[in-house]
């Protein structure tokens, strides 16, 4: 007991002396000019006035959240809506699998952000563009995963359903598509990290809002502080995205692997 | 029974050959009846524009030389991250002090992608190649360590105990019984952490650069080159796809005794 106080004390000692050097360094010492590299307590204090101030980039801070959000969610949700059946269907049906397989396996070797500059010409630099890529990269990892797997699902399982009369879509339903869950949601955890980082990428080629677009601005006029508050509040969303859907994977997954 | 062309696997082809057929089609057919001919080009144009670039220059370089400028920068990045990635890793899952002394910055670090340090990394480094390695660092780093720290808080405790009582110091406890049993683990990690770099390269060439793979598609894109996007977008698939084989291949002789225990 009294051990693991002492290793949380360790964390909690080791933060704070990072946060105090991290001060030093910047606004006592001056060693990295403010440009650079700003101190914490500037990085802080820009959170709060950027929550009401449009300088330098046109937009409050609320709406470039919302505005990435908005993208990142709409695309995830029609990635592994469609994504998830297609991976099941194809792991089912044989014919379907042999006929989509080669196809799907040349797609999936491009990596998402290598979609930026045809979805751009494409589709402008709007919402639509960044959901169709969002799409894009959010669906491979789904279909991936679920493929994977319904085909892992036992022999034994099946053969069983099948001595006691179940039929194809009992088999699928039943027994095929439970053992497939906790796939199925490590597919969707994967989708949803890579659609938020390409997101990200998106915004810094082509954006009128949102917070990569916002981190891109500061960069050109040489606001550090944006940049990195800009960076933390990117990996912090992620995160509770990541946590939100651990939550609803406790929910819906029985047992586990 | 050595007979190479089964039943099987004449079906696979065929049905195949179908499907990637029925794709071109498409594409071919959408291009010519549809208004989507103005931007995109018919099919047989990037195979083409795809074969004469590979001897023809592409702004200053041919594409093979841009692939491999890429390439260049992801192994020096993903040597740097692997290497650091694994140290840092071992160290965080075998001592409990380290881990409590690491574990809050790294936590704060994790889950900021490699593409959102671009802006601070070229405030820093300017938009030189050394932008390049940290960016591709910094997206492989993470994954690095996280799978290596899984990998070696779950060695076996009877692997180790029964090491100690044969008599193994701890050095040999560590070289013996501790890398062997996490390099699946390692492994893992190096495989996504590769994938990653390969991604951060293009989105750091994309941003700002004057070569490489991702310098092609979005010169492609700024000047409405479709084909060149194309062509672009064949190469990178084709440079993936060799870089997860590359590593499966390696993963292979490394780890063969837990391949053949699956």
């Amino acid at each position: 007991m009294s051990k693991t106080i002492k290793f949380k004390l360790i964390s909690v000692f080791s933060f704070i002396s990072f946060l105090i050097i991290w001060q030093i360094c910047t606004d006592v010492l001056h060693l990295l000019p403010p440009y650079s590299l700003p101190s914490p307590i500037k990085t802080f204090s820009t959170f709060f006035v950027k929550i009401s101030s449009t300088s330098p980039d046109g937009s409050v801070l609320p709406i470039h959240i919302l505005a990435s959000l908005q993208v990142a969610l709409l695309g995830f949700l029609s990635g592994a809506v469609l994504g998830t059946p297609l991976g099941i269907t194809m792991a089912w049906n044989k014919k379907f699998d042999m006929m989509v397989k080669p196809v799907f396996d040349l797609l999936r070797t491009i990596p998402p952000i290598g979609w930026i500059p045809i979805m751009i010409l494409l589709l402008g630099i709007g919402t639509q563009a960044k959901v169709a890529l969002i799409f894009v990269s959010s669906f491979v990892p789904c279909v991936i995963n679920s493929y994977t797997g319904i085909k892992q699902t036992s022999h034994i399982h099946f053969w069983v359903g099948q001595t006691f009369g179940a039929t194809n879509s009992q088999l699928l339903r039943k027994i095929a598509i439970p053992t497939a869950l906790p796939f199925i949601f490590t597919g969707l955890r994967v989708s949803l990290s890579v659609a938020w980082m390409s997101l990200v990428a998106a915004e810094l080629l082509a954006a009128t809002r949102g917070l990569g677009y916002m981190i891109q601005i500061a960069r050109t006029i040489g606001r550090a502080d944006i940049i990195v508050l800009g960076m933390l509040l990117i990996g912090s969303i992620g995160g509770v995205l990541s946590i939100l859907l651990e939550y609803v994977e406790n929910k819906f997954v029985k047992g586990g692997v | 029974m050595k007979r190479v062309f089964t039943k099987e696997k004449v079906q696979m082809a065929l049905w195949g050959i179908i499907g990637l057929m029925s794709i071109l089609l498409i594409w071919q057919i959408s291009v010519m009846v549809t208004s989507l001919g103005r931007i995109m080009p018919e099919p047989i144009e990037v195979v083409k524009s795809f074969l004469i670039s590979s001897i023809k220059p592409v702004g200053r370089y041919t594409l093979l030389q841009h692939m491999l400028f890429s390439l260049l920068r992801v192994f020096v990045g993903f040597s740097l991250s692997g290497v650091s990635g694994i140290i840092l890793g071992i160290a965080m899952g075998r001592s409990k002090t380290i881990n409590s002394i690491a574990s809050p910055i790294f936590n704060m670090v994790r889950p900021i992608p490699g593409v959102a340090w671009i802006p601070l990394a070229i405030l820093w480094f300017g938009i030189g190649e050394t932008t390049k390695y940290f960016i591709i660092f910094m997206g492989g780093f993470a994954q690095v360590v996280v799978n290596t720290m899984s990998g070696a808080r779950k060695v076996d405790k009877t692997l180790v105990g029964a090491a100690r009582m044969l008599g193994a110091n701890k050095r040999q406890e560590f070289f013996r019984i501790v890398i062997p049993s996490s390099v699946p683990y390692i492994f893992a990690g190096l495989q996504i952490s590769l994938s990653t770099s390969w991604m951060a390269v293009l989105a750091a060439e994309m941003v700002s650069s004057y070569k490489g793979s991702g310098w092609i598609i979005i010169t492609g894109m700024n000047n409405g080159n479709t084909v060149q996007i194309l062509v672009g977008m064949i190469s990178i698939g084709v440079v993936g796809l060799g870089l997860a084989n590359l590593m499966r291949i390696i993963e292979r002789r490394l780890c063969s005794w837990r391949i053949q225990g699956q």
